[in-house]
């Protein structure tokens, strides 16, 4: 459920397939995101998620969906 | 209609800020928010005589400067002026918002409070240049370094539409700025951009009159000069500092001796229009072209008059309507 949202909102920022998106798509390599590109992804996740905000270390640690889909489960 | 305004922000704010509001009321009416240090602002409101006018303050502790990152300025200076007049437009409580600040953090400001059009990829920052026979908007003028053809052909759309619209343009010229005008020149990003306006062309949506090369741009070879960032950048720089270096070698050449210097007096009224064409003051300020709602960004050393210009820019965009048009067009912008 919580991957399947986050692909949701990766598909409308960045205009791609939700389909083609897994556990191992990275932010930079994959989808070519840019520092802005990562903050406006951060803010999205903290808006759908109950998470609490993120911070720019944990957002810099955060590489791929996997990385992500973890960090809202372990709050959600 | 009521405008926002950053009073916090720019190299002379926030008296410029002030004094520019306060122009702009009296002078176009209109209601407006100043956004920033009350105890600063009011002092500044009473000085210039605004007592009557529909002008209020809505009171910001922080500012963001030209040192904070522009990525995570808004998000980390929530109470900044400039953060504070985001929300404010995002909220409904004004139609356009002007700031004068770091174009960076107000760029990434009007993309994660305000957010951008669905389906637009980018926000562009499109400057006016003068050129032959008025202005050509240049864009994108630095706000994005690396661009795909779809970016490229959603700043076309975008700034065919502000021409159009803003400026009345009649079906504005678009060019691409490339390193040749044959329809064979450029990178990858240049062809693959150059098939996608002569499609949109072809449908009828945009006017592609083709490549241009960077000394066909100040000729007037377009009215719109689509461009990455990067490249755009470099162009108004370039523009600007061959602008000024040639104002200066007139003036050095006119005060060489006194003949030169009664010559001078002859032509000051041209000089003056020169000066008036060149000036950033004149066109006042730049829209976020991509952004849900008008945000306006007023060159960091804008005086009063330039905020009162960068208003009335403002003003005609909201009538203007350009993002319902961007809205209305969006399934043809996006690949």
């Amino acid at each position: 459920m919580v991957f399947e949202k986050v692909c949701n909102i990766l598909s409308e920022q960045f205009g791609v397939d939700a389909g083609a998106l897994n556990m191992d798509t990275a932010f930079v390599e994959d989808l070519g995101a840019d520092s802005l590109d990562v903050v406006e992804l951060m803010m999205s996740i903290e808006e759908e998620f109950d998470v609490g905000e993120i911070s720019e270390e944990e957002a810099a640690a955060m590489k791929t969906i996997g990385d992500l889909v973890r960090r809202i489960g372990d709050d959600d | 209609m009521k405008l926002i305004i950053d009073a916090m922000s720019g190299d002379n704010a926030p008296e410029a800020m002030v004094a520019g509001c306060v122009m702009a009321a009296r002078e176009f009416g209109q209601e407006y928010i100043l956004v920033g240090r009350e105890e600063a602002l009011r002092p500044l409101l009473a000085r210039e005589k605004a007592d009557g006018l529909p002008i209020a303050i809505q009171h910001a502790d922080d500012v963001i400067d030209m040192h904070d990152d522009p990525a995570t300025a808004v998000r980390q200076k929530k109470n900044a002026s400039m953060s504070v007049a985001l929300r404010l437009l995002r909220d409904g409580a004004g139609d356009a918002m002007i700031s004068a600040g770091n174009t960076g953090a107000l760029l990434s400001g009007a993309t994660l409070v305000v957010k951008r059009v669905k389906g637009i990829r980018r926000a562009a920052l499109p400057p006016m240049l003068p050129c032959k026979n008025g202005h050509v908007l240049l864009v994108d003028a630095g706000a994005n370094t690396e661009c795909t053809p779809e970016y490229l052909l959603q700043f076309a759309y975008m700034g065919s539409f502000y021409m159009e619209k803003v400026m009345g343009v009649a079906r504005p010229r678009v060019g691409l700025v490339n390193n040749g005008a044959e329809d064979t020149k450029g990178d990858p990003l240049r062809k693959e951009t150059y098939q996608l306006l002569r499609q949109a062309d072809e449908a009828g949506r945009i006017r592609f009159v083709g490549n241009v090369e960077g000394s066909d741009v100040p000729k007037g070879a377009c009215d719109v000069a689509v461009t990455d960032g990067f490249t755009g950048n470099v162009m108004l720089k370039t523009v600007e500092g061959v602008a000024s270096f040639l104002v200066g070698e007139i003036k050095t050449m006119f005060l060489t001796n006194a003949r030169t210097k009664l010559a001078y007096l002859l032509v000051k009224p041209a000089m003056g229009a020169l000066k008036k064409l060149l000036s950033t003051s004149e066109v006042g300020g730049a829209p976020f072209l991509g952004i849900s709602k008008p945000v306006f960004k007023a060159h960091g050393s804008s005086d009063a008059r330039a905020i009162r210009s960068a208003v009335r820019q403002a003003m005609n965009f909201v009538q203007a309507d350009v993002v319902g048009e961007i809205e209305r067009n969006i399934e043809h912008m996006t690949l």
